[in-house]
């Protein structure tokens, strides 16, 4: 599902930084997979690769057949749209958008009817328990609440893939757990491929697959 | 140091906003420096002419600008207290040589003019001018300056030709005068004939237009003054050659206070951009404000900052304006003064267009100090920030409810100050002024509660166009009320100042239309000279007579139109055969019955006021006014007061009879001709010029001729007002940038979500244009709602303060409706590189953006 061969991300600036450095690893289908390590070892980098919001200085990733490092702009924004979907760590809801219409914001974007939207919006909401939240503002949602809007969203169109930013970073540990629990539930419910980026080693150990990184080099990959 | 370490890393980042903040100010001072030198430069060029040829004239005798009969000479000479007096006649000829322009000729009694004027020849003239007799008995000599005969490859004994009233006319050069002093006159391009010639090849008749004197060594200036006042009467002038400096400035006043506004409003204009890039920059430095607040940084160190930010911005801006100021100012001077030349027919020569001191000092105040002023505002709000909330992304962008009620209240007191001002009595400035200010300061204060209904009025119709871009758009608009209210109302200022001067325009094209139809109405105009309004030439009333007896003219009308002083300033007689007149014209009449009017005014009993004219005055229906003439000074009721536009600032219309009577003078500028029915214009033109086109200077202009010199000569001055209009639009496109490259800043993180969520580059692309479109709209619409108040106010400041012009109100509906997708359309072009940029950023950098 998910393919990365000797792929590097170098960083120019004023002193050169090897965020990544000739990575290669397989995730497949169906797979939930956590990646940790300490700070600045590369693991957001990595997300940021596989859902194409970046771009590799060398080597090639595969995502669901499509290969990124060819793909133009906009060709990585339909991967994104058609395959990805994407849990930030700060929500990142648009403010000013109720909660139905950040979760349909993805749909508006692939030019679904109006009808189609509503529909799958109210079902998501439903799906992580906001159906009662539809009208609110992000700023009138708790944090966890802010980032089940937020899981909603990234399965707008029931994406193959889930990539998740620290998802449980800004919420209490409490939160934490339910976020948590939430995405293994639709894990298993739709089968999608899940990789969490997490410094929360049980967030981590909770993946059926960890893969540790270090100094931008895959260190460790263990399989439960 | 706080420069150095905080603002000089913050302007690198945002070096285009700092690039639009300079232009900003720039432009103010482009407006500013260009107008002032290209204005004072012609009235500089026009005073060192009137210098270089007074020599040691200490007194001039003139009536105006009519001239007077011979016998004046005489009785001048003889009184105890002159030493020297001398006649002059001046006149502008077209030169015909290729790059020459027009020459300045000036004719004097060679007898007695050295005596006043210091003449140096080239080697080998001075023997022959040594004996002016010879000069004298040669009507056909000339003596030109030697700039003249290098540019035009001339020598002693050479010929020359120039248009006289009786045809081309070949001279003599008998002598080239040395550069420097009087041969520096009119740019070089100087003549010195004969007098006595003079009057015979330009007209005059027996008269001179004035008489240059020097008082005996122990006659104090005011005891000759004096002595020559109680000789001649009233009805003369008699004043130092310096004062004709200011009769000029008099004539030319309306363009000099339009300079003046034009420049006050480019800078209040730019004003606006400042006040807009630093509000932007004190709610984007919020954080880094409170940071240096909680490290221990005064709020006067703070807001001092920012000041100094604004004065070095405004001291690059005021530079770089003046720089291009005085390149525009030398594209402009020459167009000015030939603005000058076909408007009031007063001759001038733009010699130098140099930078003066004193305007490049004004320049750099004004632009500091404007810069200064716009962001005192930011500044001592940035002085205010709370350390503890400083970090609170959002909050500051919106206003507070205390901060919205507050500009509400001071917004309706200043409605309550401009409508107390529409019932003041006494000051029609202040009231004017003080009510166009109000209004203003009322606009720009409610602008963000008006914007936030006219977004949130827009945002359904937005969505349905595009539901995610559209909505997108206008939610980004209502979220950040500080930096687009800032943006909507600098474009709203430009967008209502284009409506404004559009109806101004529009005003004075509908009354000069109105004005044409009703008063212009002859077949032909038999002129002297290619300009109508040149009045360098005059005819011999004996023409009149041969025109007359031409069996296809209808009706002949002779006009003489001279300036004579009125109140202490120069205005413009018309003198023409009123009862015909009044057969054939139908002016608005503004004050008295027509048909009394023109029987009063006929019979020599009245005049006619233009309604302009009487309003600058004070004149009114009744009122006794005294014009004085060469027979001393008139006086004559006002009969009548009508629309009329011979002259900008207004005419007397007086019958042609009077004039001749009183200024002893029968000669015509231009004909009025009416043919007979059958004959067309151009068949009445040819046959007037098989007549007399040999034996006489003659230009037969048609009736569409005329109109269409007039509508050329107002094009070229509402030039300017076009100008200001396109560096209001300007302005418009530089605040629609700053504000997107502000907003696209303030949203990275937004429009980086939009994209890793799905979102096209396309679909950035297009809610960032309609971000831009919508500001537009919505300042466009506020803008020609404002322009609709202020019009009221351009057309009575126009009347009562300016020209005296009664121009109808009328809202430019079609500039209105051409703005707004103008205005739209420059917003999407604005917007273009805005989201080419925000497309073309890091994704990543922007997710993480703070």
């Amino acid at each position: 599902m998910i393919d990365l061969q000797n792929v590097s991300k170098q960083f120019d600036g004023k002193r050169k930084v090897i965020a990544l450095d000739q990575v290669s690893l397989s995730i497949a289908r169906g797979e939930m997979v956590s990646m940790i390590g300490a700070s600045g070892s590369g693991k957001s980098t990595m997300l940021n690769l596989i859902g194409g919001l970046d771009r590799p200085t060398s080597g090639e990733i595969v995502v669901d057949g499509e290969r990124l490092g060819r793909a133009s702009g906009d060709q990585l924004t339909r991967i994104r749209r058609d395959k990805i979907g994407f849990i930030f760590q700060f929500f990142h809801l648009l403010p000013t958008l109720s909660c139905l219409e950040n979760v349909a914001l993805p749909l508006h974007l692939r030019g679904w009817s109006r009808r189609r939207i509503e529909e799958r919006a109210r079902e998501l909401l439903d799906l992580v328990q906001l159906g009662h939240r539809l009208d609110h503002l992000p700023e009138e949602l708790s944090g966890g609440e802010r980032q089940r809007a937020a899981i909603a969203r990234a399965l707008s169109v029931y994406p193959p893939i889930l990539l998740a930013d620290e998802p449980t970073g800004n919420l209490d540990s409490q939160t934490g757990a339910g976020i948590l629990s939430l995405i293994r539930g639709l894990h298993q419910r739709l089968e999608s491929t899940i990789l969490i980026v997490t410094h929360d080693m049980d967030v981590a150990e909770s993946c059926p697959r960890t893969i540790r990184l270090k100094d931008g080099k895959v260190i460790e990959d263990i399989r439960r | 140091m706080l420069l150095r370490l905080l603002t000089w890393p913050y302007v690198r980042k945002h070096k285009l906003r700092a690039i639009l903040t300079i232009l900003g100010i720039a432009l103010g001072v482009i407006v500013f420096v260009g107008m002032r030198t290209a204005n004072d430069s012609v009235l500089y060029g026009f005073q060192q002419t009137v210098d270089r040829l007074a020599g040691k004239t200490q007194l001039q005798i003139s009536s105006g600008e009519t001239g007077f009969p011979e016998e004046v000479l005489e009785r001048v000479q003889a009184l105890p207290e002159v030493e020297t007096a001398v006649p002059v006649i001046e006149a502008t000829v077209r030169t015909g040589l290729p790059g020459q322009g027009n020459i300045l000729i000036l004719a004097v009694d060679m007898t007695g003019d050295r005596g006043l004027r210091q003449y140096e020849f080239e080697e080998g003239d001075e023997s022959f001018i040594d004996d002016p007799l010879v000069f004298l008995a040669q009507p056909d000599s000339i003596m030109i300056t030697s700039e003249f005969a290098a540019r035009n490859h001339l020598a002693t004994g050479g010929r020359i030709s120039f248009d006289t009233m009786i045809g081309p006319k070949q001279f003599t050069i008998r002598g080239i005068m040395k550069s420097g002093g009087l041969a520096s006159a009119f740019g070089g391009n100087l003549a010195i004939m004969d007098i006595y010639a003079a009057q015979q090849v330009f007209g005059r008749g027996r008269s001179f237009d004035r008489i240059d004197l020097k008082l005996k060594p122990d006659v104090p200036l005011a005891r000759g003054q004096s002595a020559l006042q109680t000789l001649l009467g009233s009805g003369y002038q008699i004043e130092p050659p310096s004062s004709r400096g200011q009769q000029f400035e008099s004539i030319t006043r309306i363009f000099s206070i339009g300079a003046s506004l034009n420049s006050a409003f480019a800078l209040l204009i730019g004003l606006f951009i400042i006040y807009n890039t630093f509000a932007i920059a004190v709610t984007q430095r919020r954080s880094e404000i409170g940071i240096l607040r909680a490290l221990g940084a005064s709020s006067r160190q703070i807001s001092g900052l920012f000041l100094l930010e604004s004065a070095i911005l405004g001291l690059a801006g005021s530079i770089i304006g003046i720089a291009f100021g005085l390149l525009m100012a030398r594209g402009m001077a020459n167009y000015v003064s030939s603005l000058f030349g076909e408007i009031y027919g007063v001759a001038q020569r733009v010699e130098t267009v140099a930078a003066d001191p004193k305007i490049v000092a004004l320049a750099l105040v004004i632009g500091v100090a404007t810069s200064m002023l716009a962001a005192s505002i930011p500044a001592r709000d940035a002085s205010r920030v709370d350390p503890a909330a400083a970090l609170h992304k959002g909050a500051y962008e919106s206003f507070s409810p205390r901060e919205s009620r507050l500009r509400l209240i001071a917004a309706a007191g200043f409605l309550a100050i401009a409508a107390f001002s529409l019932f003041l009595r006494g000051s029609e400035g202040l009231r004017l002024y003080a009510g166009y200010l109000s209004v203003v300061l009322a606009a720009i204060l409610l602008t963000p509660a008006l914007v936030r209904r006219l977004v949130v009025a827009l945002r359904p119709l937005l969505r349905s166009l595009l539901p995610v871009e559209g909505a997108l758009a206008a939610d980004s608009l209502i979220r950040s009320p500080r930096r687009t209210s800032a943006t909507v109302a600098a474009v709203m200022l430009s967008i209502s100042l284009v409506a404004g001067l559009g109806g101004v325009s529009n005003a004075s094209y509908e009354s000069l239309m109105s004005w044409m139809n009703n008063v212009l109405n002859p077949d032909l105009f038999v002129g002297a000279s290619e300009q109508i309004s040149d009045r360098s030439f005059r005819f011999p009333a004996s023409i009149g007579g041969e025109l007359r007896r031409m069996d296809f003219i209808d009706e002949l009308q002779m006009v003489r139109t001279a300036r004579v002083m009125f109140r202490g300033a120069p205005v413009m007689v018309v003198a023409v055969t009123i009862d015909s007149l009044s057969r054939r014209v139908h002016p608005q009449v503004i004050a008295g019955d027509p048909s009394t009017m023109y029987r009063e005014v006929a019979a020599g009993r009245g005049v006619i006021f233009a309604d302009n004219l009487a309003l600058l005055k004070g004149v009114k229906l009744g009122d006794i006014v005294e014009i004085p003439s060469p027979s001393g000074v008139l006086k004559l009721p006002v009969a009548g007061i009508t629309i009329d536009y011979s002259d900008q600032q207004g005419a007397i219309l007086m019958d042609r009879s009077v004039f001749v009577r009183n200024w002893k003078d029968d000669t015509v500028n231009v004909f009025r001709v009416y043919l007979r029915k059958g004959v067309s214009a151009s068949e009445g033109k040819r046959r007037i010029l098989d007549r007399l086109g040999a034996q006489s200077r003659l230009f037969v202009l048609t009736n569409d001729q005329v109109r269409r010199f007039i509508l050329r000569v107002t094009d070229q001055w509402f030039a300017l007002t076009y100008m200001q209009i396109f560096v209001a639009v300007l302005v418009a496109i530089l605040g629609i940038v700053n504000s997107l490259t502000v907003s696209i800043t303030d949203r990275r993180r937004e429009l980086g979500v939009l994209q890793a969520v799905g979102g096209l580059r396309r679909q950035v692309r297009q809610t960032i244009w309609i971000e831009a479109m919508s500001i537009a709209l919505v300042s466009v619409l506020l803008g020609l709602a404002l322009g609709a108040v202020i019009l009221f106010y351009y057309l009575g400041i126009i009347r009562e303060q300016i020209a005296g012009v009664r121009l109808e109100y009328e809202y430019p509906v079609r500039i209105a409706l051409s703005l707004i997708p103008t205005m739209i359309a420059v917003a999407f072009l604005s917007a273009l590189g805005p989201a080419e940029s925000a497309v073309r950023s890091s994704l990543v950098e922007a997710l993480e953006y703070e």
